[in-house]
């Protein structure tokens, strides 16, 4: 048995105070000076240790305060309150929520689990990646399963094309070079988001954590700082069509690329893999109304891996504005299964992926695995106010993040990820995340539930009702 | 280097604070918005290390006492301005780099008019004493 993989997580605090989710309102005046007064019993001791943050302007009792109301319930005048923070509030956007930039700030902090506390208060469904949930009937040995149990969880997944079959010769030796294969131990690549202060930055912080981690970081060739050595093996360099050159010197170092889909894409993919046979090559496609038909004609050509990208809201491009990134994914997937390609060719995804049960989701819809972007601009205490593409100053300096602090962070959050899929294939009884791809039997989707179960027993409650009207 | 005012606003009072922005509209003079729950929320420490920051005028919007969702912060905030401006007049800064506007939710006419005051009066105080070379601050506060 190969050793468990490991990533090793480190609290990295942050620099500037993460924004609280609800606030202290202290109405000191008018206070009756009691003998023991509520802010002294204060259990994380709030109210001694409060401060001001003279960048963002913020009293810090609000990040210190656990939300247990002890001195709300407790002031005999009822100065004290408790308040919504509206800053936190208005962080974000209706896809990328406050609580999602909250629960990975938290995440990069410690690289733990974040945990909400006892019970769900959420709805019972929502669109998207809220619509289907995992089949964790597995979960009965709490010791035994998910991360601290005694069984080997793999989440290895292989990159590249791989052979339907085998073929000898005479001598019974394989008759062909069996195509190159890339291993990584987590089904989660680095990519490049497409906010951020500082590119140059950026691409130092991925590519230390992809090392670190040992899975690749996409990087645009076109922006690209120089690297060299065992950093050159991590990095998956992304051309434009007119951008790569075959004497691109780094095309001898990387051990994969990344081409962007357009007509003459599969003769450059030849002449490429001509001149460098060991390079494994993805085709960068967008989930556009043509997407399913493409990725079908790419597959059948012989490509090794496609890379899908939707926008940053996990929605589709162009005529497919509406269509959920899942659904991109299980329909290219459904029509790799139908042409009976699906084992041959690797697939990755991007776009919107937020969450870490977003990976064991998009797995589950047909991915081979996912790549990660604007979550690892997140880690970096990123607030999303997107100022930095208006060339506006960075309210938390990302800029002046140094590379070895940005990659623990970074880190932290994909330790914090992996053990979250750990934690969902354990419960799911899934030994392996290979396994877990397109494994839909495993899941269920609301539209299913409503139309199986849902449907027939509200129809028959609603009939039932408009019979007993009369009476 | 551009002078810089913080306005803590309201919620209830200014629903979008993006629309503060808009109305501001100005690079010279750096706008910072920040939205409170309520004006009350504010405490009188916090408005004196704002300005230490320091920044060259604070200022405080929020809505008229009658109507506070809280029903007394806003009248406690204004007890406030005047408890940490007599402070400031005790130090020797000047008392006028902070203020205090009330307005109905989201009046628009009302907002524009605030704004246009918070401009006037930053750009007659000038850059905070606090916000110069030490020495000249130094020397300035031992003029007074």
């Amino acid at each position: 048995m190969p050793a468990k993989y490991h990533i090793a997580v480190r609290r990295v605090p942050p620099r500037y105070s993460p924004l609280a989710k609800n606030t202290i309102i202290d109405w000191s005046e008018g206070c009756l000076r009691c003998a023991r007064c509520v802010k002294e019993v204060c259990p994380v001791d709030a109210y001694r240790k409060r401060g001001f943050d003279r960048t963002q302007f913020v009293d810090t009792i609000d990040e210190i305060c656990r939300d247990c109301y002890r001195c709300v319930q407790g002031c005999p005048k009822e100065l004290i309150f408790k308040a919504a923070n509206p800053q936190y509030r208005h962080m974000g956007d209706e896809y990328w929520t406050p609580e999602i930039l909250a629960a990975t700030w938290y995440q990069a902090e410690t690289g733990k689990i974040p945990v909400s506390g006892a019970g769900y208060g959420g709805p019972f469904s929502g669109p998207g990646f809220d619509s289907f949930w995992t089949d964790m009937s597995e979960i009965v040995r709490p010791t035994r399963d998910g991360i601290h149990g005694r069984e080997y969880i793999s989440t290895t997944v292989d990159l590249g094309r791989k052979p339907m079959f085998l073929t000898f010769d005479d001598l019974g030796k394989t008759s062909y070079t069996p195509p190159p294969l890339l291993e990584l131990p987590l089904p989660i690549l680095l990519g490049e988001p497409n906010l951020g202060p500082n590119p140059g930055q950026m691409q130092g912080i991925l590519v230390q954590a992809a090392t670190r981690l040992d899975t690749m970081a996409i990087l645009g060739r076109h922006t690209m700082e120089p690297v060299s050595g065992e950093a050159a093996r991590q990095v998956m360099p992304s051309y434009t069509p007119n951008a790569l050159s075959l004497d691109d010197h780094l095309l001898s170092q990387v051990r994969a690329i990344e081409i962007l889909d357009h007509p003459g894409v599969l003769k450059q993919m030849e002449a490429v893999k001509k001149r460098y046979p060991q390079l494994i090559i993805s085709i960068k496609v967008p989930a556009n109304g043509q997407v399913v038909a493409r990725v079908a004609e790419l597959a059948a050509a012989g490509a090794e891996i496609i890379h899908i990208y939707a926008s940053e809201r996990a929605r589709g491009l162009g005529e497919f504005h509406d269509l959920h990134l899942k659904d991109v994914i299980r329909r290219c997937h459904l029509r790799l299964v139908e042409d009976q390609l699906r084992d041959t060719v690797t697939l990755l995804v991007s776009g919107g992926i937020a969450l870490a049960e977003h990976v064991a989701k998009a797995i589950i819809c047909g991915a081979d695995a996912i790549i990660a972007d604007l979550p690892l601009l997140l880690s970096l205490e990123c607030r999303l106010c997107r100022q930095c593409s208006k060339d506006g100053p960075c309210p938390v300096q990302i800029e002046k993040l140094t590379v070895k602090r940005g990659a623990q962070r970074m880190i932290n959050l994909i330790g914090a990820w992996n053990n979250q899929l750990l934690e969902i294939m354990g419960a799911m009884g899934m030994r392996e995340v290979r396994r877990l791809r397109g494994e839909v039997g495993r899941a269920m989707f609301i539209e299913d539930l409503e139309k199986e179960i849902f449907a027939p027993l509200f129809a028959n409650r609603q009939v039932e009702t408009i019979k007993r009207e009369p009476n | 280097m551009p002078m810089e005012v913080i306005v803590y606003a309201c919620q209830q009072a200014v629903p979008d604070p993006q629309v503060l922005k808009a109305i501001w509209g100005r690079s010279d003079i750096h706008l910072r918005v920040l939205a409170e729950p309520c004006s009350s929320k504010v405490e009188a420490f916090q408005l004196l290390r704002t300005l230490a920051s320091p920044v060259d005028l604070v200022w405080v919007i929020g809505c008229e006492e009658q109507i506070c969702r809280y029903n007394e912060g806003s009248s406690r905030a204004g007890g406030r301005q005047a408890y940490t401006k007599k402070y400031l007049a005790e130090i020797g800064l000047e008392p006028a780099r902070l203020g205090r506007s009330v307005m109905t939710p989201d009046d628009q006419a009302a907002l524009a008019a605030i704004m246009a005051e918070i401009i006037e009066r930053v750009r007659s105080l000038g850059p905070s004493a606090l916000r110069r070379q030490p020495a000249e601050a130094a020397a300035g506060l031992a003029a007074k």
